[in-house]
């Protein structure tokens, strides 16, 4: 009525939902949501599911694209090392920090602002998780434990262009890739 | 009514405590006019001295955060008649839906006799009757005079000081308008190129209409409904406009500052974070990681926040993000970084590790448990007590009114400032609170949110002007029993003001001080232009280093103590 819908439409409707609708199985109890309805909410559920499970592949993929770029800075940084040269070593070293402070934060600043939508608009991938303090908000894939130790990483890479020693820089590129091999197979 | 509420608390807790003792610690809320036991004693003249007019914002009950959001103030010497005068941003009243009165700022000389005049009219520097956030001064025309960029909800306005007494806008001319709500900014000069650049932060991307719409809607532990964000609405943009001739052009994106997370941004501070000769922009964002853009020397900026250590605090978690202070906090000779916060997290202070690099050492310097109760905003890293170490003065005030109906969770809208006494690197907990015996100033309770420090009284030490909401700016004129001190008032080849970037270092007695000339620090505000060094029991300073915007200094040595020591670009 609000819609100012003609009375023959309405009773038009009504009629071909009626019509459209499976007849009540006589064994079945009366009411019951039909199966049709329940096949394509299956449907949609897993797609909800698959997005969510995308979401985490998704994740899975910024940290592998990143730790392969930090490998790259690595071994920069380690034949920067090897021939002396302290400018290279230097910007391998910060190259590498800001690879390991992205595998931390999942992503850049602009990955973080696609987070904050998706926190606003209610979002919360591991909801359980965060509440048990596993996870940041928003956060997919790296756990807080994990996130702690790479920001740790980070800047002791840094650090170390005042003083750069390959076996120090080895240990801690190992701890690292050690932290990420964690994340990709589950929580730590 | 909230001071009603403040005292059912203290009868509360009488019953918990013994008599005499509490007697004793609540001495400065009974009786504000008794002589501090301590050396600090701050005592607000800002009435006496004619700094009256009220900052308005918003509506009572605070429905969106802009109502709450404040303003920042300044201290420049705009007639240069050598004594400083100040500026302070006002906001707009609202009723419900509608506009009842759009603030005036308001712009005050100081006369001859230390009172102020209000020359608002007389200048042309009233805000245009927009909504005010804060006043940035720097002389962007390099005519020698300082001008004052006052960022807005809405448009802002460029104040050119035309020398003659009085201001134009000239923001639409050269192209800073940039509508939208502006919080934060810092001017430098990000290219080398001798000119000044300007990085201005964004809040929120909302409407005016929005705004007058907005309904405190957001529950608050299931106790009242209270303004909705900064979570729900969507961050603005910040922006970063290069010098080109005197005309400002947007070159964000180019500059490699494009504001990728979209962060609530507040407070800009243009500081040389890793002692490389050029100037790198730190931004405090709210409930966002903080942005530290790191100049690479050709004009374009790198964000590194991160790997520094300055984006997230020890725990790996963004912070609500306020306000901003730069200084050698530790003593160690490198810069420290001090960032306040919203209530129930602490405020965090990044120790400098060298290499432009940071490590948050709110915990062990007693500055986080100091903190961790209050709303804080402006803030300074300043020399109070002339004993050669940096306090912390830390602004504060909740954004809530709805909290004072539930005083004992969480304490009230209008809270007091904090003193933080730094009793020196060997001391554990370094920074110590001593608010409660810091004078009749330090015990006023309110919703503070700017803070410039300036010596306003050119008596040698370091005096606070706060804005607060719904109140009259205070002036807490420093009476503390203070130690030796040099101020270095530089100038450009011409006699102007100090170019922004200006590096100052004192050496004397084994140590050496570092001081920078910044237009945009605290919250939204400046702080007095004149490097101020308290040196102690020194009376003699071996050597002051001034290091100009281009990387040439000008030295002098055996300098006496406790005087203006005025250096000019070029000797």
């Amino acid at each position: 009525m609000k819609l100012g819908l003609p009375g023959w439409w309405t009773a038009s409707v009504a009629v071909a939902i009626a019509v459209a609708l499976p007849a009540p199985s006589a064994a079945g109890p009366a009411g019951g949501t039909p199966a049709e309805m329940v096949a394509t909410y299956n449907s949609l559920a897993d797609g909800i599911l698959a997005l969510k499970r995308s979401e985490e592949n998704l994740v899975k993929s910024i940290l592998a694209a990143t730790l392969a770029h930090g490998n790259v800075s690595y071994e920069r940084a380690r034949s920067a090392m090897e021939k002396g040269d302290a400018k290279a070593v230097t910007a391998a070293l910060e190259a590498l920090a800001a690879d390991v402070g992205q595998l931390a934060t999942e992503g850049d600043n602009a990955v973080g602002a696609v987070r904050k939508r998706l926190l606003e608009g209610g979002h919360h991938h591991n909801a359980a998780g965060e509440a048990q303090g596993i996870y940041d908000e928003g956060y997919v894939i790296v756990t807080r434990a994990a996130k702690a130790k790479l920001l740790e990483s980070a800047k002791a890479i840094a650090g170390m262009a005042a003083a750069p020693k390959p076996d120090a820089l080895a240990a801690e590129w190992k701890k690292i890739q050690d932290v990420v091999a964690g994340l990709m197979k589950g929580p730590q | 009514m909230a001071s009603g509420r403040r005292g059912r608390r203290a009868l509360a807790l009488l019953a918990l405590w013994a008599a005499p003792v509490l007697l004793l610690h609540a001495g400065e809320g009974a009786a504000p006019e008794e002589a501090s036991p301590s050396r600090f004693r701050f005592v607000d003249v800002a009435p006496e001295l004619g700094l009256t007019r009220v900052v308005l914002a918003g509506r009572p009950g605070k429905d969106h955060l802009l109502d709450s959001a404040g303003t920042g103030a300044a201290w420049l010497d705009y007639d240069r008649d050598g004594r400083l005068d100040c500026y302070v941003v006002n906001d707009w009243r609202i009723d419900g839906d509608r506009v009842k009165e759009r603030g005036r700022n308001a712009l005050y000389r100081q006369r001859e006799d230390g009172t102020f005049e209000d020359v608002t009219d007389a200048t042309g520097t009233d805000g245009e009757g927009e909504w005010g956030a804060g006043v940035f001064v720097a002389d962007y025309d390099a005519d020698g005079w300082p001008d004052m960029l006052v960022t807005n909800f809405g448009r802002n306005v460029l104040y050119r000081n035309r020398g003659d007494g009085r201001f134009e806008n000239v923001a639409a001319r050269v192209g800073l308008e940039a509508p939208g709500w502006n919080t934060g900014a810092a001017w430098f000069d990000a290219d080398a190129d001798g000119d000044l650049d300007v990085y201005i932060a964004a809040y929120i991307d909302n409407t005016l209409e929005q705004i007058l719409a907005a309904k405190p809607t957001l529950p608050w532990r299931g106790m009242a409904m209270v303004a909705v964000g900064p979570f729900g609405l969507e961050g603005g943009s910040d922006r970063f406009f290069r010098n080109d001739g005197g005309r400002f052009v947007d070159a964000t994106v180019e500059s490699g500052m494009g504001d990728k997370g979209r962060g609530f941004g507040f407070s800009v501070r243009a500081f040389d974070f890793d002692d490389d000769g050029d100037l790198d922009v730190y931004v405090a964002n709210d409930s966002d990681p903080n942005y530290l853009y790191r100049n690479e020397g050709d004009g374009t900026f790198q964000e590194v926040a991160t790997w520094t250590g300055l984006a997230l605090d020890e725990n790996g978690a963004a912070q609500a993000s306020m306000g901003v202070a730069v200084g050698d906090a530790t003593g160690d000779g490198l810069k420290d970084v001090f960032v306040n916060h919203f209530s129930e997290d602490f405020s965090t202070l990044y120790r400098g590790l060298g290499g432009g690099l940071y490590e948050d050492v709110s915990r062990r310097t007693g500055v986080g448990p100091a903190t961790f109760t209050t709303l804080s905003w402006g803030t300074a890293l300043a020399d109070l007590d002339n004993d050669g170490d940096l306090d912390l003065a830390v602004m504060n005030g909740h954004i809530y009114p709805q909290i004072n109906e539930h005083p004992e969770l969480i304490g009230t809208y209008e809270q007091k400032n904090l003193l933080l006494e730094n009793r020196g690197p060997d001391a554990t907990p370094t920074f110590v609170d001593v608010t409660d015996a810091a004078g009749p100033g330090f015990a006023q309770v309110l919703s503070s949110r700017g803070l410039a420090v300036a010596d306003y009284d050119d008596d040698g030490d370091l005096d606070m002007l706060i804005t607060h909401l719904d109140a009259p700016p205070t002036l807490l004129r420093n009476d503390s029993r203070t130690g030796s001190w040099l101020v270095v008032v530089c100038e450009d080849e011409r006699g102007g003001i100090v170019p922004i970037g200006t590096e100052v270092r004192v050496t004397a007695g084994g140590r050496t001080w570092w001081r920078d000339v910044a237009s945009g620090d605290s919250y939204m505000s400046t702080h007095d232009p004149r490097p101020h060094f308290g040196l102690g029991s020194l009376e003699t300073v071996d050597r002051v280093e001034v290091t100009w915007p281009d990387r040439t200094k000008s030295v002098r040595t055996n300098v006496p103590a406790r005087q203006f020591l005025r250096i000019r670009k070029g000797t």
